[in-house]
């Protein structure tokens, strides 16, 4: 988090009109510094930005014998192709859908669970409630879907519940109506706990005389969590949020594979997955890459115009 | 944490273009001449053992079975080591995830030199033997595998099957000459029949009566409703299982009917409709197993053995040998209109795409001869039944499994071809353990009704293999999806129209002209 409140460049004196011999003078003051920065830097480039040159394929028709550079252009036409395909809305409807769902419901949760545990006294019952909650953050994915299964199998223990209050069994995993809520309600379930500690730890760094100056003047509880609490904590609600929106097209791709089939795909068809059954399983790299590359396009889109928005709004930007 | 939410919100992209990341250097790596360089010193016998008399190293990559042990360990391999003088070294990789990981070999160019039960697919065959990842095998087929020679000779369909429209071979099937390997028999319990006084169904709607009984009468008497009327592999198999009894066939290993010369693909057709209402109407009633959609493959073999199923679809009766003599096969019910067919059958070379040599293999000559053994009857009891002595036995000439390795936990331990498709002959000689009498008394019942022909999937040219498979990728994946809802009932029947209209919008016209060009080339 650092590094993101103050850049490594912030520390530099104003510039000067000879400005890049002072900057390599500077550089080599720290130069223990800026070898540290080259690991980094050099995983960005091969591992982010190096594999960037295969894009080349989505307008292309890739042929593995030929290479990538050796296979021939086709311009648009697999983007046009996924355009108009049966299932460019769905995926599309789909994917949004989901997400926008998570992030309302699944983003304000953390923080209310962080705001809770902050206002407990005691000491010894916050940190059980937050070791409690938090551990589901460490099971893998295959086991929560596995554990889902079973839980929620026609015979499962919530279907028998339903049963004995005299309801009809219902197929919850095998149906497309209910496959959001379970993905989006285990998520929550998963991650609240884990997600919170960034702000317990924000709510610890807030100044214990604002609280006291707010008993004194008579806040009640809740007024001293409106009026001290939240606003200390904004500056990190805005860049996770912000963060949360970088990633806003791609989320739980194992998972949704993993609770995918035929009788909830209304539901659960979301891009990454498409991207995966066509592209890896049935080898349509070039149509794949292209699809994958519009998904990444909208992304960006959406994380500039949100980190747009919060730089005019509260003046908490990633940059 | 913010490292790992950048780094999925390329994924995607990451996914695709690291994986090609390889790709690069196929510039060099690809372009290696088939002829191989160090066969003069090392000449390949063209018939006879050791195939060369040097040893060589093949590097082979394999799909294994949930049920396999290691490859090294089976008897085959290490026998034909030192028969052959070839070594070989196994990369396997499990059944689950071996698509992936296959298309990935293709992908990044990194390819070993054989694809061993790799189980490409017609169209997969074309594309990367087109693009010369593989390469083609017909003269090293005619000059080192007399015994595949032989067999192709035999059944000229063979030869048709994996022939392309330029007259190239890149993939060895699977060659099954013994019929009833390639039918999946219709089991039905006859304990239960016989305890309520039931005869096996002869109609579809007898069938259901008997499911019904099945499900309420207690047929197992344990006073419980613990009983499956009926239940199939995951996904659409029992409609590859119903289609016969309602005129629809599955030709070209594919939903076609062919009527006097004229492809249809039925998809859309008003009889499909009849079936998936008839399999409707079983599912809300329970009579079909609830869990059809969404069981494995091992919890579905369970069932077969769990001796609480009324009917269900296999090859052979080894998954349920211990309750085995509960069961016997019953021949296709007639549908309303009639009909009585054994649609699901597939052709001679019944597992397509078994073995193919990739351009990266310094010995095609002696990969073909090292495969060409198994397409004989003996290099395939060698295969499937090990030594003589240690794991078998022979009665009137025919190997018969030693009691110690004839259970469903032993027997695939021994024997590559035990989890399916693996690259040899299947032939009367070598199925005592596939076809007891049991299984060929129900192959009996379903021969009378079995197609007059049976046309493997066709090999089309790369540009129109292309073709067919962006057709398909979404008329299939809208079919399964679709189908799967009408027979579970998440989809009522009118929606059909939109069904129909669906299917022709994803240009079915146009795919079902594709194949009728196909078939009418075959024909000239």
């Amino acid at each position: 988090m650092n590094n993101m409140e103050a850049p490594p460049g912030a520390n530099l004196p104003p510039s000067r009109p000879n400005r890049g011999s002072r900057l390599l003078v500077q550089m080599a003051k720290r130069y223990d510094l800026y070898l540290m920065l080259l690991l980094p830097i050099a995983w960005y480039l091969i591992f982010h930005y190096g594999p960037l040159y295969g894009l080349q394929i989505a307008f292309k028709n890739f042929n593995p014998a030929k290479g990538i550079f050796g296979s021939e252009w086709v311009g648009f036409e697999h983007f046009t192709r996924f355009f108009d395909s049966y299932y460019f809305w769905r995926l599309l409807r789909n994917t949004l859908t989901i997400n926008l769902i998570s992030l309302l419901l699944a983003f304000p949760i953390p923080i209310m669970l962080a705001l809770l545990v902050n206002e407990i006294r005691s000491k010894a019952y916050s940190k059980w409630l937050q070791n409690i909650t938090y551990i589901p953050h460490f099971i893998s994915v295959v086991v929560i879907v596995g554990i889902l299964t079973v839980m929620l199998s026609v015979n499962g223990p919530l279907n028998m519940l339903i049963q004995t209050f005299g309801g009809d069994p219902v197929r919850f995993m095998e149906s497309a109506s209910w496959f959001k809520t379970i993905f989006i309600g285990s998520n929550i379930w998963q991650n609240m706990g884990w997600q919170s500690i960034i702000y317990i730890a924000a709510l610890s760094g807030i100044n214990p005389q604002l609280y006291e100056a707010a008993k004194i003047d008579g806040a009640s509880r809740m007024r001293r969590i409106w009026h001290v609490s939240l606003p200390g904590i904004v500056p990190v609600i805005v860049i996770l949020l912000i963060l949360d929106v970088g990633q806003f097209m791609n989320i739980g791709f194992e998972k949704i594979l993993l609770m995918q089939n035929n009788l909830n795909l209304e539901a659960s068809d979301v891009i990454s997955t498409f991207v995966y059954t066509t592209g890896i399983l049935k080898g349509e790299y070039s149509y794949t890459a292209a699809i994958g590359l519009f998904n990444s396009v909208i992304n960006l889109t959406l994380l500039l115009l949100v980190n747009r928005f919060a730089r005019k709004t509260s003046e908490t930007s990633l940059w | 944490m913010k490292r790992k939410q950048w780094g999925r919100s390329a994924i995607s992209l990451m996914i695709i273009s690291g994986l090609i990341l390889g790709g690069c250097s196929s510039g060099t790596g690809g372009k290696k001449d088939t002829a191989p360089e160090g066969a003069a010193s090392n000449a390949v016998s063209k018939e006879g053992f050791p195939i060369v008399q040097e040893p060589i190293k093949l590097k082979m990559f394999t799909r294994i079975a949930p049920v396999n042990g290691p490859f090294k360990d089976m008897p085959v391999f290490q026998d034909y080591e030192k028969m052959s003088n070839v070594q070989v070294e196994f990369i396997e990789a499990p059944t689950d995830g071996f698509q992936e990981k296959k298309n990935l070999l293709f992908a990044s160019n990194e390819l070993p030199d054989v694809l061993y039960r790799s189980g490409l697919t017609p169209l997969e065959a074309v594309r990367y033997g087109a693009g010369g990842q593989l390469i083609p095998l017909e003269d090293l087929i005619r000059d080192y595998a007399p015994n595949l020679t032989r067999l192709m000779e035999e059944y000229p369909e063979i030869r048709a099957a994996i022939t392309t429209p330029e007259g190239h071979i890149y993939a060895i099937p699977g060659i099954v000459t013994l019929g009833s390997a390639r039918t999946d028999k219709k089991w039905i319990n006859r304990a239960w029949l016989e305890k309520l006084k039931l005869q096996v169904p002869e109609t579809t709607d007898e069938l259901y009566d008997v499911l019904v009984a099945f499900r309420d009468q207690d047929p197992n008497g344990n006073g419980q409703k613990d009983e499956i009327p009926m239940t199939a592999r995951v996904g659409l198999h029992i409609v590859t299982m119903m289609s016969g009894s309602f005129g629809l066939d599955q030709q070209f290993g594919y939903n076609i009917n062919i009527v006097d010369d004229k492809v249809e693909i039925w998809m859309g057709s008003e009889r499909n409709k009849e079936m998936l209402m008839y399999l409707n109407k079983l599912y809300k009633e329970k009579l079909l197993d609830p869990e059809v959609f969404s069981h494995t493959e091992a919890q579905y073999l369970a069932k077969q053995g769990s001796g609480k199923t009324g009917v269900f679809f296999d090859q052979t009766n080894n998954n349920f040998l211990p309750i085995a003599d509960q069961y016997e096969g019953m021949a296709p019910p007639a549908g309303p209109h009639g009909d009585r067919m054994q649609s699901q059958a597939s052709p001679v070379p019944r597992d397509p795409g078994a073995y193919a040599i990739t351009s990266e293999n310094k010995h095609p000559e002696a990969s073909i001869r090292w495969i060409d053994y198994f397409y004989s009857d003996e290099g395939s009891t060698l295969l499937r039944f090990g030594r003589e002595g240690e794991h078998y036995e022979l009665k009137d000439g025919i190997p018969y499994y030693k009691e110690e390795y004839s259970t469903s936990e032993t027997q695939p331990k021994i024997t590559p071809y035990a989890g399916g498709g693996a690259p040899h002959l299947i032939s009367e000689q070598v199925s005592s353990y596939i076809n007891p009498p049991q299984v060929q008394d129900a192959q009996k019942k379903l021969d009378p009704f079995m197609p007059e022909i049976r046309y493997a999937a066709p090999m089309f040219d790369e540009k129109t293999a292309q073709e067919v498979n962006i057709l398909r990728n979404d008329i299939d994946k809208y079919y399964e999806e679709q189908s799967t809802k009408f027979i579970a009932g998440a989809l009522s029947f009118d929606k059909w129209e939109e069904f129909q209209s669906t299917l022709k919008k994803m240009k079915m016209d146009q795919l079902q002209q594709l194949y009728q060009d196909a078939y009418d080339k075959m024909k000239k």
